[in-house]
């Protein structure tokens, strides 16, 4: 793919593909965060934040970029944006008078708290969840499944197929 | 109920299934926000097939922050920006040295001290040097106390040998007489 042409120089750490990558996304990066941010001097520190995330423990997000899924400047936008908003939250000031603030609220947690999601919903869409269910907590066949949904029963066993492969591949990886 | 029709292979396959989907529902991920980001872009990109097509459009519906995200991507152009202020922007970026890009780490070997090496010399070489005036001062004592035993007339009831074998006799004698002159 063109547009990610010169990016396994930059993860090999060659300082003149980082030139050339910050020149080619800086105007890109500055109409993201723009998006979030609208102080000039803010957009600066956050698409500067922005960078230093790229290239941050060794490239480690440019590293999780996949260009068979996805193309570079769509990424680079939804990280843009997503690192922008993160770092807008971090240096907001509390706007709510601390009064109004219930006593157990003020506790600070000892470290950033990380989302957490039930596996099924970060794994699985929901067809493959109901179709799930309906198979194994309520016992159904799977031509019961494809009346109730209204599909093709092999559309069923192929949902119910892709679903478990993603389940197995989890549990798989934990083990290792 | 359901499941008296299959073989026992499959019978044994669904009680797995089973099991795995019925625990899955009891583990929470931490989210991973690597594969979150591949996801959105995907999605915007419209690359994703229809099953994590439906996963994702799921997610988007919980956070509108990320379909914000997604939206936007159709929306963002590069840059209305002043000429110069994307020139600052991309001088501090450019200031950024990537941690790959730092040199290979070397290793150096310690080169021993040359005080310390001096030392040891002083230390082997004074000892030989302190063994060799010990071993010749005393044989040079033992040797003339011998001949001076010998070469002294002597009655007859004494004996020259004990100081002939035992030559710390005399050498205690003559330290004290040493002493008390």
């Amino acid at each position: 793919m063109a547009q990610t042409s010169g990016l396994e120089e930059l993860l090999r750490g060659e300082r003149g593909a980082w030139d050339s990558f910050v020149r080619r996304y800086a105007g890109l990066i500055v109409a993201a965060v723009r998006g979030i941010a609208r102080d000039t001097g803010e957009i600066e520190d956050l698409t500067q934040e922005v960078f230093l995330r790229m290239c941050k423990e060794d490239f480690r997000l440019l590293r999780s970029f996949d260009p068979t899924r996805a193309g570079l400047s769509t990424w680079i936008t939804i990280v843009a944006r997503s690192t922008a908003r993160d770092a807008m939250r971090r240096h907001r000031p509390v706007s709510i008078p601390i009064e109004a603030v219930p006593e157990g609220r003020l506790a600070i947690d000892p470290v950033e708290p990380v989302r957490t999601l039930k596996l099924p919903d970060a794994l699985l869409s929901p067809r493959q969840r109901e179709i799930l269910t309906m198979l194994y907590d309520r016992e159904m066949e799977v031509f019961e499944v494809a009346a109730a949904l209204g599909i093709d029963p092999q559309t069923v066993r192929s949902a119910h197929h892709k679903a478990m492969i993603k389940l197995r591949a989890h549990f798989k990886s934990e083990v290792e | 109920m359901m499941r008296t029709d299959q073989e026992p292979e499959q019978r044994s396959e669904w009680a797995s299934d089973r099991l795995l989907w019925q625990r899955s529902r009891h583990i929470d991920v931490p989210e991973d926000e690597a594969a979150r980001f591949l996801d959105l872009a995907a999605f915007a990109d419209g690359l994703l097939d229809a099953e994590e097509g439906e996963r994702v459009a799921a997610l988007l519906a919980a956070d509108p922050d990320a379909a914000a995200d997604v939206q936007a991507v159709r929306s963002t152009t590069c840059l209305d920006h002043g000429p110069r202020e994307l020139e600052r922007v991309v001088t501090r970026a450019l200031a950024i040295l990537p941690e790959a890009a730092s040199p290979a780490g070397r290793v150096i070997a310690f080169v021993p001290r040359p005080g310390r090496r001096l030392l040891q010399h002083v230390a082997q070489w004074g000892s030989i040097a302190a063994a060799i005036a010990m071993a010749s001062w005393l044989g040079f004592s033992m040797g003339s106390d011998t001949s001076l035993a010998l070469s002294t007339p002597r009655q007859s009831s004494e004996s020259a040998l004990p100081d002939l074998f035992d030559p710390a006799n005399g050498f205690l004698r003559d330290l004290g007489e040493g002493l008390r002159t």
